[in-house]
């Protein structure tokens, strides 16, 4: 496993740390589905599946019900909302299928 | 009065790895020791273009401050911890990756930018990647803080900065070299057969 349980003393100091302390699985799940998705397939040109959603979902979940810090919150809940791609790149924002799928 | 800085790297290695290398690099536990503790607030992926965004909040140990600055620190609210927002743009289709990242916290005291860009180098766009980082740091407008200490935060943000950016930039070298290593070794788990 990439993302054990090796540092167990330093989430806890962190802002988040109610939500690091009652989702470290589900973030370690995501987080390590991600990163292998991501290199694996996503970055060499295999984009036509999410394998991670489902553990997206469950992890959002928890955030949503365990993070405390409001700035972050906000952040979270607008982005249920507001897919925003177009914000960082506006050059390739013309491009076809610019249109977020959710 | 702003500080700001251009730095840039030539990685030896494929825009694939080296991007997958910079979304670990945060993540892998002993990858970074000043980072305490990473979340993931948002993320889209359009399968049909290829382009994925995401959100990450970072917390970390916030530069040691001098005597000076600490007790505006206090003031300013800024607790223990340095947490920053991370907002990533990558368009597979087009190999491009867009990092944006700001301080959430002592932000009444200073406001940092940083925008990195990971793009195939143009003369080996399959085996070279070339990142940029623009930082751009500028000290609050507090009233009580005069332009001197103002000039000195930014000195002390930038050189914590700099500092930092040469540990991510060892941290993604070191993740870049491992999964090489991993691409031409099979894995052990048989979902890795499809792998050149």
């Amino acid at each position: 496993m990439v993302f054990g349980r090796g540092k167990p003393s330093s989430p806890a100091a962190a802002t988040s740390s109610a939500a690091a302390a009652a989702c470290s699985e589900l973030r370690a799940a995501y987080h390590e589905c991600f990163n292998r998705w991501y290199a694996d397939k996503f970055a060499k040109g295999q984009w036509n599946k999410d394998d991670c959603a489902a553990d997206w979902h469950k992890y959002r979940a928890c955030l949503e019900e365990h993070l405390e810090d409001k700035h972050l919150r906000q952040i979270l809940l607008e982005s249920e909302t507001s897919p925003s791609y177009a914000q960082l790149d506006p050059d390739s924002s013309s491009r076809q299928g610019a249109t977020p799928s959710k | 009065m702003v500080v700001s800085y251009t730095q840039e790297h030539v990685y030896l290695h494929p825009w694939h790895r080296v991007t997958a290398a910079a979304w670990r690099k945060f993540t892998d536990p002993a990858a970074l020791p000043h980072i305490l503790d990473v979340q993931t607030l948002s993320r889209d992926v359009d399968p049909r273009a290829g382009r994925l965004h995401a959100v990450r909040a970072i917390a970390g140990r916030p530069p040691p401050l001098p005597l000076l600055l600490r007790g505006l620190a206090a003031t300013a609210g800024a607790g223990d911890v340095a947490l920053c927002v991370e907002r990533t743009s990558v368009d597979a289709a087009a190999r491009a990756m867009r990092v944006v990242s700001r301080n959430a916290t002592f932000r009444r005291l200073v406001d940092v930018e940083e925008r990195c860009s990971y793009a195939p180098h143009p003369e080996r766009p399959d085996e070279w990647t070339v990142f940029t980082q623009e930082t751009s740091i500028r000290c609050a407008p507090l009233a009580a803080v005069s332009a001197t200490v103002a000039g000195m935060v930014e000195r002390r943000c930038a050189e914590s900065f700099a500092q930092n950016a040469a540990r991510g930039k060892e941290a993604v070298e070191r993740i870049c070299d491992g999964l090489a290593l991993a691409e031409h070794v099979p894995g052990p788990s048989p979902a890795d057969g499809e792998e050149r």
